[in-house]
C-alpha cells in the first residue's frame, strides 16, 4: 500500500454556519471543526440538515451567514470548482460517480487538478487502495456494483489528492459487511495517514465506532457533541434517533 | 373611399381570424398547457375541408385544372361545419403525443415535426387538395344569391365572422371560468398531482385539443370562404409561431390578452407592412416581418413573460376588498400559524365522513409488492395491511422504499411485481385518478400546490363530484353548477379558517411559506374527501409544535372513521399518534408494531443506529 | 438492385451531412439540455459566408470552408451565452426555452434573407469527375464530403474519448454537479462544448449546401426533422447514438426515395421521430442523457 497516498491534512472549520435553499436556512448557526488524523462524523435524523451542512461547505449549497474556512482560506461561498483546488474532496450521496464513463475515464475526471504526467502514477496509487477497481477499469461505472461504486467515488475524490475528505453517507445501500469494511478499514485509514475526514453517517453507531468526535444534528442545529465514549450512553442521544420527543433545541 | 371600406371589411375579417385562432390556442396553452406546436394544420384542415366541400367535383368544375377530394357542391352553413368537424377529428392522433407524460419540448417538437410534414405531404399529394398549387376559386358563401365583391356582401361576411369569434370568446370563457376551467388550470401547474386528485388527465387533454381543433377549423373555413383560395404556402410552420407570438405579448391564460394579441402581431404586423412602399428586393419586407416576430418571442419572454395582459387572479373569497397581493410569508412566521378554530371543526360534516372508528377490517393491503428502476430493487416483496379508522405510520431509514411504496398504493407509480386491494378489490391496474375518485388520495413530499391558482382554488379544485368539473357540465353554464360551487367554496373557507390561512385565500398558492403550502396540501387532500388518506412526510419542513397540532387532527380524523397511512421521518410523530408502525429497510418489512414494542426489537434499533 | 445502389450512394452522402450536423445537435444538448431548434439557421448562415467568401471574395474553397465552420462556432458560442444560458438561469420549463430557440430561428434565417434575398444561390465549383464503386457513383465533391465527415467525426470520436476536454466534456453532460467537485470548470466546458458543436454546424451547413447544389436562405428550415429523428433515434445527447442514427435516417431516406416518391423522402424520419418520442424518448438504447 502506497503511503504517499494521503497528503497532510488541513483544518476545515465552520462557524456559526446557516445555509439552504432559496434564501431559507435549514442549517442554523452550526460550528463544527475537523482536524488532520481524526474523523469527525455528524449524525441525526433524516431530515434533519446533515447533507445540506456538507453541501454548504463544499459550495454547493449557499451559505447564508456564518463562515467556512480550510486551513487559513476562507471558502465561504467558493465555487465547488474552487474549493476542489484547495485540496477539499467531497462524496455525494448520490450521484457519486459518472455512470457512463468508464471506470478509468471517472479517475481521470478525478485527477483532473492534477498536472498531466502525475495522473497515471496516481490512478496506480488510488488502485493499490482498492484493488478490487483494477479488474474493471473498462467497465462503465454505472454497470458497478453498489460496494463497487462506492470504491469508486472514493478513488474519483482521492485522485485529487485531498488534505479535507467530506463524505456524504458514503455507506447508504451497502450490505452491512462492505459498509463496516468500508468505515473501518479505508475510512479510518485516511485519518490515520494524516488526512481531515468529515463524514455525515445515518449508522449512528457505526459512525461512532469509526470516530474521534461525533456531532448530532436536530432540526439543522447541533443537538449534541462529544468523544463517542461520551455519546454511547447518553440518553438524548439515542432519543434523538428513536424518539421520545422532539429533538430538543 | 371605397377603397378604403373594402380593406377595413378585409381586416376586421382577417382580424376575426386570428382572434379565432389565438383564443383556441390560448385555450390550449394557456389554460390547459399543451403546448400545441403544430396549431396551424387545424386551421388548414378546416379551410380545405370548406374549401372541398362547397365546391363541386373536379371534375366538372371550372374546367377540372384543380383536384380535390370531396367536391360535394354543399350549401352553406355545411362547409363550414364539416370544417369544425375536421379540425376537431384531425385532434385525436395528436393526443398520443400530448396525451402521454413526455417532457414539454419533446412533445412541442413532435407536434411542430407533424406541422411540417403534413404541409409538405399536402404539398407534393396533387390529388388531396391540389398540391403545391393549392385550391382557388372556392365560392363564398351565398355567392349564388348575392354579389360577393359587393361592399354590403363585405361587411355583413365581416359581421358574422366578428359575431362568430364573440361566440368563441363567450363559449371558451363559458368553459374556463367553470370548474372544469379550475381542473384544467390545475393539470397546467402539475398534471401527476391533478391526477391524484382525480383528474382524468387523458379526457381533459383529449377534450381540450379537439375543442381548440374545432374553433381552428371553423376560423379557417371563414378564412378561406373570404379569400377563395388556400395553399400550403398559407400555413408553414412558422405561422403557429406567430400565434404563439401573439398570445405571449397578449398574455397567456388570458381571454383578453389572446384578442389583444391577435390585433397586434398577427394582424397589426400584415396590415402596416402593406403601407410600406414597395423596394428593389421584394422578399426585405417579409424577411423583416419574421425578424419581428422572433424578437418579439425573445423580448417578451424576457422582459415580460406573462404578456400585456397576465392571466388574472380568480377572487372567490369574495372580499374583493382585501389586498389580493400574496403575502410574503417566511419561515419565522410559522409558529405564528393559528390553529386555534380547528378544534371546533366538525369533519364529519365537512368532509362527509361515514363510518365509524369501531371497526377496524383491513381496507387497504399489497401481496408481494415489488417496484424496479432500470433494474435496481427500491421495493421488493412487500405484505402490508392498513386497517380501517387507524392511522398507520411507515417508517424506515433513506432509501427504505417508503415514499415509492405510497405511490403504488396510490397508483402514481405502476408496481413491476405484486397486487394492491383496495376493499377487496384487485386495484394493481386501476389508473391513479380512477384510485382517486374510489377515495384514495395521496400528498406528495415535493411542493405540489397548484402555482397559480390561489389557496381557495387549490381547495376547492380538490373538492370531487363536482357537476361543473366536466365539459358538459362546464358548458350548461353558471346557473347549473353555480350553486353547487358556491356552496363548495363555502365548505373550503370553512377548512381554510380553521386552519388559520384564511387571510391567503386569495394569494397565489405558489408564494406561500415551505409549511403554509404542508398545510394547503393537507387541506385540499381533506377536501377530496378521502376514505384512505396517503401521506408522504406531511410535517417535513413543518415546525414542530405545529405538526403536534396537525396530528391531533390527524387522530381526530382517525376517530371519525377515516383510514390514514403516513410516511414521516419524525420518529416522535409516530411515537404520538401512529399505531400500528411498519419499518421498512432496504425495501423490505422490517417488522411491525406499536412504536414502544418496535424500540425495543433488536433489528429496528440495529436498521436505525448500525444499518 | 441497381437502383438500390444507386440510392444507397446517395444515402451515405446524405448520412454524411446529417452526422456531422447531428453530432454537433446533441452535444449541445448534452451539455446544456437545450432542443437547439436554431440550428439549422446557423447552418444556413455559415454556408451564406463560406459561398460570400468564396464567390465574392475569390478566397480559396478550403480558407472558405473556415470562413464558415468559424462563423457557426462564433455564432453558437454567442446565442447560448448570452441567450440560452440567462434564460436558463430563470429556471424556465423547457417549452419557454424551445419557443425562444423558435425566435432566434427566425431572427436567423429571415435576417440572412433580408440580406441576401429570397432568390437562389450556387457555388461554382465543378463537381469533378465521377466514380464508380460496386454500382455506386459519387463525384469527386461527393467523395470530399464523405472523407470530410469520416475525418471529423474521427476527430470527435479521439476528442471525446482521449482528451482531457473531451472527457470534461462527458462528465459534464452526465453528472454536472460532481465534475465541479472534480474541479471542472464547467462553464468553460459548456462554452467549449458550444463552439466546437457550432464549429460542427457551420462545416455541416456549408457542405450541405455544397451537396444540395442550389439552396436559399430558408434551404435549412426542414433539415431539423432529419436532425431530430436521426438524434431522437440515438438516444438525445448521445453523440455516437447521433452518428449512428444520422446514418440510418440518411441511408432510410434515400434507399427509400429510390422505390416510393422521392417528395416523400422525409415521411420516413418522421415516422422514426414520432414512434421514437411515443415510445422511446430516450433512445433505442439510452435511458437519458448522457454524452
Amino acid at each position: 500500500m502506497s503511503g504517499d497516498l494521503s497528503t497532510p491534512g488541513q483544518i476545515l472549520r465552520a462557524t456559526g454556519l446557516s445555509a439552504g435553499y432559496d434564501g431559507r436556512a435549514i442549517v442554523h448557526d452550526v460550528s463544527i471543526e475537523a482536524t488532520p488524523g481524526k474523523v469527525v462524523s455528524i449524525v441525526g435524523p433524516n431530515g434533519s440538515g446533515k447533507s445540506t451542512l456538507l453541501k454548504s461547505l463544499v459550495g454547493v449549497v449557499p451559505v447564508l451567514g456564518g463562515t467556512v474556512n480550510v486551513g487559513d482560506a476562507d471558502i465561504t461561498n467558493m465555487t465547488p470548482e474552487r474549493v476542489a483546488t484547495l485540496g477539499v474532496g467531497y462524496v455525494p450521496q448520490i450521484d457519486d460517480v459518472f455512470p457512463p464513463l468508464t471506470v478509468k475515464e471517472n479517475l481521470d475526471i478525478g485527477g483532473y487538478l492534477l498536472p498531466r504526467h502525475e495522473v497515471g502514477a496516481r490512478i496506480e496509487a488510488v488502485l493499490e487502495f482498492f484493488p478490487r477497481l483494477k479488474t474493471m477499469m473498462s467497465r462503465r461505472a454505472g454497470k458497478l456494483s453498489g460496494g463497487e461504486r462506492k470504491m469508486l467515488a472514493m478513488g474519483r475524490v482521492l485522485m485529487l489528492r485531498p488534505s479535507v475528505l467530506v463524505l456524504d453517507e458514503p455507506t447508504a445501500n451497502l450490505a452491512p459487511l462492505v459498509a463496516t469494511q468500508l468505515l473501518e478499514e479505508y475510512i479510518r485509514g485516511f485519518a490515520e495517514k494524516g488526512s481531515t475526514v468529515l463524514l455525515v453517517e445515518q449508522r449512528a453507531k457505526a459512525a461512532l465506532r469509526v470516530s474521534d468526535w461525533t456531532c448530532v444534528l436536530g432540526g439543522g442545529r447541533v443537538v449534541l457533541e462529544g468523544p463517542p465514549s461520551d455519546l454511547e450512553n447518553n440518553p438524548i442521544f439515542v432519543e434523538s434517533f428513536l424518539g421520545g420527543g422532539a429533538p430538543r433545541r | 373611399m371605397n377603397a378604403i371600406l373594402f380593406y377595413l371589411a378585409t381586416v376586421i375579417v382577417y382580424g376575426s381570424v386570428d382572434a379565432m385562432a389565438c383564443l383556441a390556442l390560448n385555450v390550449e396553452f394557456g389554460f390547459a398547457g399543451l403546448s400545441n406546436f403544430g396549431f396551424i394544420i387545424f386551421q388548414a384542415v378546416g379551410a380545405y375541408v370548406a374549401a372541398a366541400l362547397s365546391m363541386g367535383p373536379w371534375q366538372t368544375s371550372n374546367g377540372g385544372f384543380q383536384q380535390y377530394v370531396f367536391g360535394w357542391h354543399l350549401p352553406f352553413p355545411f362547409p363550414w361545419i364539416g370544417a369544425a368537424l375536421a379540425g376537431g377529428l384531425l385532434a385525436l392522433p395528436f393526443v398520443f403525443l400530448v396525451g402521454k407524460r413526455l417532457r414539454g419540448d419533446f412533445a412541442a417538437v413532435g407536434l411542430l415535426v407533424s406541422a411540417v410534414l403534413l404541409n409538405q405531404l399536402v404539398n407534393n399529394y396533387v390529388p388531396l387538395f391540389n398540391g403545391a398549387a393549392g385550391i382557388s376559386i372556392v365560392p363564398a358563401p351565398f355567392q349564388g344569391f348575392f354579389n360577393p365583391q359587393g361592399l354590403a356582401y363585405q361587411f355583413v361576411y365581416g359581421a358574422l365572422a366578428v359575431v362568430l369569434s364573440i361566440a368563441v370568446y363567450f363559449i371558451l370563457r363559458r368553459i374556463t371560468e367553470s370548474p372544469y376551467g379550475r381542473s384544467l388550470r390545475a393539470m397546467r401547474d402539475n398534471d401527476v398531482v391533478a391526477d391524484a386528485l382525480g383528474k382524468n388527465i387523458r379526457v381533459q387533454r383529449t377534450s381540450i385539443m379537439v375543442l381548440g381543433g374545432m374553433i381552428a377549423g371553423l376560423s379557417g373555413a371563414i378564412l378561406v370562404g373570404f379569400i377563395n383560395l388556400w395553399a400550403p404556402g398559407a400555413w408553414g410552420y412558422a405561422e403557429t409561431i406567430v400565434l404563439f407570438a401573439a398570445i405571449i405579448v397578449g398574455g397567456a391564460g388570458n381571454h383578453k390578452g389572446a384578442v389583444l394579441g391577435a390585433i397586434l402581431v398577427p394582424l397589426g404586423f400584415e396590415e402596416i407592412t402593406r403601407f410600406i412602399p414597395p423596394l428593389s428586393n421584394p422578399s426585405l419586407i417579409p424577411a423583416l416581418q419574421w425578424v419581428a416576430i422572433g424578437l418579439l418571442i425573445i423580448l417578451f419572454l424576457w422582459f415580460r413573460p406573462n404578456g400585456i395582459l397576465p392571466e388574472r387572479r380568480r377572487i372567490l373569497s369574495g372580499e374583493t376588498s382585501r389586498s389580493p397581493d400574496p403575502v410574503v410569508a417566511d419561515e419565522a412566521s410559522e409558529p405564528l400559524i393559528n390553529l386555534g378554530k380547528i378544534d371546533q371543526m366538525d369533519f364529519r360534516s365537512l368532509l362527509r365522513l361515514e363510518g365509524t372508528a369501531t371497526q377496524h377490517d383491513v381496507v387497504l393491503s399489497t401481496n408481494k409488492l415489488s417496484r424496479a428502476f432500470h433494474g435496481v430493487t427500491v421495493v421488493s416483496d412487500v405484505s402490508i395491511e392498513i386497517q380501517r379508522g387507524r392511522l398507520t405510520g411507515l417508517i424506515g431509514p433513506n432509501g427504505a422504499g417508503k415514499s415509492t411504496t405510497l405511490a403504488m398504493l396510490a397508483g402514481t407509480l405502476a408496481p413491476t411485481g405484486g397486487t394492491i386491494f383496495y376493499e377487496g378489490r384487485d386495484v394493481t391496474s386501476m389508473p391513479s385518478h380512477e384510485r382517486a375518485r374510489a377515495g384514495i388520495i395521496r400528498t406528495f413530499q415535493l411542493a405540489s400546490e397548484f402555482k397559480k391558482l390561489t389557496v381557495l382554488e387549490n381547495l376547492v379544485c380538490a373538492i370531487p363530484h363536482q357537476s361543473g368539473d366536466s365539459f358538459r357540465g362546464a358548458s350548461r353554464g353558471k346557473r347549473y353548477w353555480g350553486r353547487e360551487d358556491h356552496e363548495n367554496i363555502e365548505r373550503a373557507k370553512e377548512m381554510l379558517d380553521g386552519f388559520g390561512l384564511s387571510q391567503y385565500a386569495d394569494s397565489y398558492a405558489g408564494g406561500l411559506s415551505g409549511g403554509q403550502r404542508r398545510l394547503v396540501e393537507i387541506m385540499r387532500a381533506l377536501l377530496a374527501e378521502p376514505k384512505v388518506l396517503l401521506l408522504d412526510e406531511p410535517m417535513a419542513g413543518v415546525h414542530p409544535n405545529l405538526a403536534h397540532k396537525i396530528g391531533d387532527q390527524l387522530t381526530r380524523l382517525v376517530d371519525s372513521g377515516m383510514t390514514i397511512a403516513m410516511v414521516e421521518h419524525e420518529l416522535a410523530i409516530m411515537d404520538a399518534f401512529c399505531d400500528p408502525v411498519i419499518v421498512l429497510a432496504e425495501g423490505r418489512v422490517l417488522a411491525q408494531g406499536t412504536m414502544a414494542e418496535l424500540r425495543a426489537k433488536e433489528e429496528v434499533v440495529e436498521a436505525y443506529l448500525v444499518g | 438492385m441497381s437502383v438500390f445502389l444507386s440510392s444507397l450512394g446517395f444515402g451515405l452522402i446524405t448520412a454524411a451531412v446529417l452526422a456531422l450536423a447531428t453530432v454537433g445537435f446533441t452535444m449541445q444538448f448534452a451539455v446544456t439540455n437545450v432542443l437547439n431548434l436554431a440550428y439549422g439557421s446557423v447552418m444556413i448562415n455559415s454556408a451564406f459566408v463560406t459561398y460570400f467568401l468564396n464567390v465574392h471574395t475569390r478566397l480559396n474553397a478550403w480558407v472558405a470552408l473556415g470562413g464558415g465552420v468559424a462563423t457557426g462556432a462564433i455564432v453558437s458560442y454567442l446565442i447560448n451565452r448570452f441567450i440560452f444560458t440567462p434564460f436558463q438561469r430563470r429556471n424556465l420549463p423547457p417549452i419557454t426555452i424551445v419557443m425562444v430557440a423558435l425566435g432566434v430561428d427566425l431572427c436567423g434565417t429571415f435576417g440572412l434573407q433580408a440580406i441576401v434575398g429570397g432568390s437562389y444561390f450556387s457555388f461554382r465549383q465543378s463537381p469533378g469527375r465521377l466514380w464508380h464503386f460496386w454500382g455506386m457513383y459519387f463525384s469527386t465533391l461527393q467523395l470530399t464530403i464523405i472523407g470530410i465527415a469520416v475525418v471529423v467525426l474521427a476527430l470527435v470520436h479521439w476528442l471525446l474519448k482521449y482528451t482531457r476536454l473531451g472527457k470534461a466534456m462527458r462528465a459534464t453532460s452526465a453528472n454536472m454537479n460532481l465534475a465541479r467537485n472534480s474541479g471542472v470548470r464547467t462553464q468553460m466546458v459548456i462554452s467549449t462544448t458550444w463552439i466546437i458543436s457550432g464549429a460542427l454546424c457551420g462545416l455541416a451547413g456549408t457542405v450541405f449546401a455544397m451537396d444540395t447544389g442550389v439552396f436559399d436562405a430558408t434551404s435549412a428550415q426542414l433539415y431539423i426533422v432529419l436532425l431530430l429523428a436521426a438524434m431522437f433515434l440515438g438516444g438525445p445527447g448521445e453523440p455516437y447514438g447521433a452518428m449512428l442514427g444520422a446514418v440510418t435516417i440518411g441511408v432510410a431516406t434515400e434507399v427509400s426515395a429510390g422505390f416510393i416518391n422521392p417528395q416523400y423522402k422525409e415521411v420516413i424520419a418522421f415516422v422514426v421521430l414520432i414512434g421514437m418520442l411515443m415510445f422511446r424518448p430516450y433512445g433505442i438504447f439510452g435511458k437519458e442523457k448522457t454524452l
